[in-house]
């Protein structure tokens, strides 16, 4: 455990030991995780639940090295709250986003047709999840560990039903199911003592992240009351995404002529090459190096050298979910978010083409202090939209949800490519919103009488 | 017009407004502060013309999704309308504004209006909501086009009218090495446009 607190810009003093250690931590590499879905009977049991489960949660940044950590955290839905018996006056007082939950906001995001709530995997968007506990760690011994106490609290707790499990893993690979280095890049936080991946990021307010501490507005992000139970939490969108590997290679195939374009292809519609070597860095060929340097592989701006997207077509991934200083409408800086994403199911072996029928993807969690700033804000405007890099209609090539008429614009001279009735690369199995509580809110939830 | 009582402060408000196609009104009357209203009228010539019209179009730059909007001072001075067309709504790139000079130039006319907590408040969008009046019937005649696709087509349009004025592309025209691609309909269907 490191210092308890730490002083942000402008004399702000963060509470790192009261923000759960799930809410900012990144990733490891290698990992394995799990996430544990809940359903409480009554408020009682609840609270029961989580008077014990509360020793197994941690605060602060328990190290600077990633690889030496394992955690446990806890998060509530709205539906779980209202079980816990949160007085009314402060379940009205949380943002409506977060109230309403995912799959009431699936128009807004963009879940339709496949990926549309009606076809979620229950318990997804049925109000049944209660409580989310996720467990990330390097190694399977440090995860069984981390969870140990975890599971003795919701087994032994009356009226706590386990009503869905997720095991995620890093593939043998290291890379995510399409086959790309993930987990690369993390937003650097004011005040917080931990690096953010892209040096040459200005650091983002602390309020962005965590609630309680002045956001990019110049205000509090709005909190829910009481203080003690907003202060130091957060709000994590959690996803489960199916990815159609099969689908992937067979159209970056079909649309190239040998292997070398094919892997262009795939880089101009990702933004970074396999290796995780970005294109803005590196736009004609892969450098595993820069790829596997964390010092190196996120060190990058579009302004200066990229602006038009020669490189990095301003509509790949990455650059649409972090366009960081490119030209486009709005401030990217409003727009900033935590992202961890994590594989299941297995690989689909390399160089097959047809589908395996296996189920493979990824669960994905978002966190930023303003879902409908942050999370939603990302889905609407940037992922299923361009209108504002000047694509109006064009889909994340490789996130969006085309359904066979999707187009992505390539920039290059002297004429540009334009990929034509793209099909969805990933359907949304289901997903909620999560209220990640500080751990003296964790006490006050606890402790709830009546 | 009321401000609501909002019993759920940190609630987002709905989006009121009539919507055609990619775009969507946006209207609102205030009250002038008494007094205010040749203050208003002043920075509203300010903003919009003489000599600051170079920042005006630098504003509309800005903002990328704003297709036109009205300020109309009327009731005896008493009150005060805005009336506009965004892409997509109006609330959207709200909070990004309030960073830069768009949150100025709103901040200077609102402040005029009684009751405008500052477009950086948080409570901004509650407060937009209750004075917003939504339109009854609102159309549009480029419904599939927002800002971004109109400038792209008049800059696209305007390097066609340019490359049509030189004698080096009527040449281009009758040269038999370029029959294949003017016998395609895509070319065909450029040739339509540039026959006047």
């Amino acid at each position: 455990m490191n210092a308890g607190a730490s002083t942000g810009g402008a004399g702000v003093r963060i509470e790192i030991d009261d923000i759960q250690s799930g809410a900012l931590h990144p990733r490891p590499a290698p990992y394995v995780g799990r996430f544990i879905f809940l359903r409480v009977a009554d408020r009682h049991a609840g609270r029961s639940l989580l008077r014990r489960l509360l020793p197994a949660i941690e605060g602060g940044l328990p190290s600077v090295d990633p690889s030496q950590d394992a955690w446990v955290a806890v998060a509530f839905t709205y539906q779980g709250l209202r079980a816990m018996g949160v007085p009314q006056e402060s379940l009205d007082s949380f943002p409506r986003a977060f109230r309403q939950g995912m799959a009431a906001r699936a128009d807004l995001i963009g879940d339709l047709g496949e990926s549309a709530p009606a076809h979620w995997e229950p318990p997804f968007g049925t109000g049944d999840v209660h409580i989310a506990l996720s467990a990330l760690s390097p190694d399977a011994a440090r995860l069984d560990k981390a969870l140990e106490r975890a599971r003795i609290a919701y087994q032994d707790t009356p009226g706590v039903q386990v009503i869905w499990q997720q095991e995620v893993h890093q593939l043998p690979t290291g890379r995510t199911t399409f086959g790309f280095r993930d987990g690369i890049s993390h937003p650097n936080i004011e005040g917080l003592g931990l690096p953010g991946s892209n040096p040459q990021e200005t650091p983002i307010k602390a309020g962005e992240f965590i609630l309680g501490y002045p956001d990019e507005t110049g205000n509090l992000p709005p909190m829910p009351s009481p203080d003690v139970l907003g202060r130091n939490g957060t709000y994590v969108a959690v996803r489960k995404i199916h990815t159609k590997v099969a689908a992937w290679r067979q159209y970056l195939r079909a649309n190239t002529a040998s292997a070398q374009e094919e892997a262009l292809l795939a880089a101009k519609m990702v933004g970074r090459w396999p290796s995780g070597a970005p294109l803005t860095l590196t736009p004609d060929h892969d450098d595993a190096a820069l790829g596997a340097d964390p010092h190196r592989n996120n060190d990058f701006m579009y302004r200066a050298n990229d602006d038009r997207g020669f490189r990095c077509p301003a509509g790949a991934h990455i650059r649409r979910t972090n366009p960081r200083d490119a030209t486009i409408i709005g401030d990217a800086r409003m727009h900033r978010l935590i992202r961890r994403g994590t594989s299941y199911g297995p690989p689909l072996p390399e160089g097959v083409l047809e589908d395996d029928g296996a189920d493979r993807g990824l669960v994905g969690v978002f966190i930023g202090a303003n879902l409908e700033r942050q999370f939603e804000f990302i889905k609407a405007e940037w992922v299923n939209d361009g209108n504002f890099i000047g694509f109006p209609g064009e889909k994340d090539p490789v996130a969006g949800h085309h359904g066979g008429t999707g187009s992505a614009t390539i920039p290059e001279k002297p004429i540009r490519r334009r990929l034509q009735n793209l099909p969805s690369f990933v359907v949304t199995r289901g997903g909620e919103y999560c209220f990640l509580p500080g751990l003296r809110a964790l006490r006050w939830l606890a402790e709830l009488e009546d | 017009m009321t401000p609501t009582p909002d019993a759920t402060p940190s609630a987002q408000p709905e989006r009121p407004g009539m919507r055609d196609g990619v775009c969507s009104e946006f209207t609102v009357f205030t009250k002038i502060k008494p007094g205010h209203a040749d203050a208003l009228r002043e920075d509203l010539a300010t903003l919009a013309g003489g000599s600051s019209d170079t920042d005006a179009r630098a504003a509309l730059r800005q903002i990328g999704t704003l297709h036109d909007a009205r300020h109309v001072i009327f009731d005896n001075d008493t009150r005060h309308m805005f009336a506009s067309v965004f892409d997509g709504s109006w609330d959207t790139y709200i909070d990004d504004f309030g960073k830069t000079a768009i949150g100025g130039r709103f901040d200077k006319v609102f402040s005029h209006a009684e009751g405008f907590p500052g477009i950086t408040d948080p409570k901004i969008k509650d407060w937009f909501l209750a004075q917003q009046a939504p339109a009854g019937v609102f159309v549009s005649s480029y419904p599939d086009l927002t800002v971004q696709q109109i400038w792209k087509d008049q800059r696209v349009n305007e390097a066609f009218q340019a490359v049509l004025d030189t004698p080096e592309f009527r040449a281009a025209l009758d040269n038999p090495a370029n029959a294949e691609l003017l016998a395609t309909p895509a070319f065909q269907k450029l040739m339509e446009e540039a026959a006047g």
